[in-house]
């Protein structure tokens, strides 16, 4: 998962500016962000609610375009891209873990894994395979046939980590992730999150939890739309492994 | 492409995760593609039931009415008739070649009896080339002849109603004496069941030497009521039409656009009522269109709820990276399979329906009604799902991930 163009940042946004439309003018959301997240970073962004957070985690998903400013994820420029390019870079580059979870109920935790590979063209034994490799890594290979309704929420959650390292990302893209977790299931995730992170995952988890945001390599704060401080950490590890 | 597959499989899990909902939506266009297989049953059936009893006046006939009307050629008025020298005329090979048989016809209403059964049957006296022209096959015994004609024999070929009627089961009737009216006739043979043709049975007929019938029966007269006249081929019934014009023109003095006689063409008559029932069927058709299209408006209204319903669904989709493309073909596969499933369970429930006789009508099957109603089920299923799952396919995916 480390390829030559490591040197190249996996996100660079400069200047990054998003504002809405309310009435005769504009909200902004985003106030001129400048932000390079290398490979293997482990970066938590944090701020209250309202701060641009999730707005910036759209952009950097390639959910939605910077209203000015530039993004570039590994080198490219997302703003020249067709649907058809951004399909495939959602699918391919950046895997997406959410707040709730968002499985697709009808299909079973092995089948949710193997949707973006179903996305990617990639034939069905060699999908099985990966999404299993997949669930194996976040413990949950007996669970794989388990509709997502007979799922506790750390289960689903994990799943959905499943789901998104299965096409092999560069960027693990985490929204909130424990936020619909009791602190116990919160506490597996992270061990979770560390384990890929040791492994060479770049990361980018937003939160609004200290205790969650500690076990990042690295801290950016934004408030009002700005980033007010960034700073390296020494990351909490897993007290324990986790179990399912 | 193994996506196709994928797709349809996806789209079946959509279908079947609402079954009620989706069972609903199938039965509007159930009930509209039955409706069309049955509606358009039912033209055709009824216009093969007025073909039937237009093809029991026989093969390549024409008919020629005289009811003795008075012709007025220049100053001179003069009482014409269908007599025997028109029958000699139109025989004959050189007025008219393409003629193949003339049947001089009475017709007489009497009351049959055989010991103590009667029964109540049209009696045709005529020549033996009225059977042939009619279409009747003798089933056992004899079919009157030249002989008995000129014998003026009372002999009689009894219809099958009339056979049926008359005798016990079991018992031969050949050699018989029955009575018709007044006077007694020997059954020489029997007629194969031609079968009801709805307007008359074709049956209830005793058939005589028109000698006969008019010795024992009617009386002595010099004209007939009608000729029954084959034609040597379909192709050439209308030739055949014009010759029989012309010469009872000719007999007659007269011309033939003032001809007192009614020549009635078995195949434009047939094409007349073909066209009306054809007519009849398009109008039903239409009918039962309308219901496919409500049908249709319940399969885009599902649709566009399924996609409401499923907008974050959508927005998880195009996280992970599903393009428009299929995100458009998922839901168009979903509606097409709706439609295309309540098109075959329609096709199915049709077919079950024309089997039952409604409104007097026998339902036949059109054979092309079938493909058409899963053609336009499928049609449906295409447009219906069309503009729903464009609704889809362009959801920003910022937008229907925050969908609540």
């Amino acid at each position: 998962m480390i390829d030559a163009r490591d040197d190249v940042p996996v996100i660079a946004l400069s200047h990054v500016v998003k504002s809405y439309p309310v009435g005769e003018g504009e909200v902004l959301a985003v106030r001129d962000v400048s932000l390079v997240v290398r490979r293997g970073e482990f970066v938590a962004i944090v701020g209250a609610s309202g701060s641009g957070k999730s707005t910036l985690m759209s952009i950097t998903g390639c959910l939605d375009f910077p209203t000015r400013g530039h993004y570039r994820l590994e080198g490219v420029n997302i703003r020249e891209l067709g649907d058809r390019d951004l399909s495939r870079i959602r699918n391919t580059r950046i895997g997406f873990v959410f707040q709730g979870f968002n499985l697709i109920p009808r299909m079973s935790a092995l089948q949710n894994v193997e949707l973006p590979l179903v996305y990617a063209g990639m034939r069905a034994p060699e999908r099985r395979r990966r999404a299993g490799a997949a669930l194996e890594i976040v413990g949950l290979v007996d669970h794989a046939a388990f509709l997502p309704n007979r799922l506790s929420g750390g289960q689903q959650q994990r799943v959905a980590v499943a789901r998104a390292i299965a096409t092999n990302p560069a960027l693990i893209l985490a929204d909130e992730p424990t936020g619909a977790l009791d602190t116990r299931a919160s506490a597996e995730l992270m061990a979770l999150f560390s384990q890929l992170h040791a492994h060479g995952r770049t990361i980018v988890m937003i939160t609004h939890e200290r205790e969650i945001a500690a076990y990042a390599s690295r801290v950016v704060e934004l408030r009002d739309g700005a980033v007010i401080s960034d700073r390296e950490q020494v990351p909490t590890t897993a007290a324990a492994g986790f179990s399912g | 492409m193994s996506t196709v597959l994928d797709n349809v499989r996806m789209a079946l899990r959509g279908v079947a995760s609402n079954w009620p909902r989706t069972l609903l939506t199938m039965l509007g266009v159930l009930i509209g593609v039955a409706s069309v297989i049955v509606l358009l049953a039912i033209g055709t059936g009824s216009s093969e039931a007025i073909q039937n009893s237009i093809e029991s006046l026989g093969t390549n006939t024409l008919t020629v009415f005289s009811a003795g009307q008075f012709s007025s050629s220049g100053s001179s008025v003069r009482f014409t008739q269908l007599n025997a020298q028109s029958v000699r005329l139109l025989s004959s090979r050189q007025n008219a070649p393409d003629v193949k048989s003339v049947s001089p016809v009475i017709t007489t209403s009497q009351t049959a009896t055989y010991g103590s059964s009667t029964y109540t049957t049209s009696v045709i006296g005529s020549t033996p080339s009225y059977l042939a022209a009619s279409n009747y096959t003798v089933a056992s015994g004899r079919a009157i002849t030249s002989a008995d004609v000129a014998t003026h024999a009372p002999v009689v070929d009894l219809g099958a109603s009339v056979a049926s009627g008359l005798f016990a089961t079991g018992s031969d009737p050949l050699g018989q004496q029955v009575t018709l009216g007044n006077a007694r006739f020997t059954v020489v043979g029997l007629l194969a069941a031609k079968g009801s043709s709805g307007l008359s049975n074709a049956d209830a007929v005793a058939i005589a030497p028109y000698t006969a019938v008019e010795d024992q029966l009617t009386g002595e007269s010099t004209s007939f009521s009608e000729l029954l006249v084959q034609g040597r081929s379909a192709a050439t019934l209308g030739l055949a039409q014009s010759e029989v014009e012309e010469v009872l023109a000719a007999q007659n003095d007269t011309t033939v656009a003032n001809l007192p006689f009614t020549v009635l063409n078995q195949a434009s008559l047939i094409s007349t009522a073909t066209s009306s029932a054809n007519t009849f069927t398009t109008l039903l058709g239409w009918v039962a269109a309308v219901s496919l299209l409500v049908g249709a408006i319940g399969v885009m209204n599902i649709m566009l709820v399924t996609v409401t319903e499923r907008t974050r669904e959508i927005g998880v989709r195009k996280a992970i990276g599903a393009r428009q493309s299929v995100v458009l073909s998922q839901f168009l596969v979903e509606s097409t399979v709706i439609s295309l499933l309540g098109g075959v369970l329609g096709a199915l429930a049709g077919i079950g329906v024309s089997r039952l006789t409604i409104a007097g009508v026998k339902p036949v099957l059109a054979s092309y009604s079938i493909p058409m109603a899963l053609g336009v089920a499928l049609g449906v299923g295409v447009l219906a799902g069309l503009y729903p799952a464009y609704r889809a396919a362009s959801l920003r995916p910022v937008d229907a991930l925050r969908y609540e």
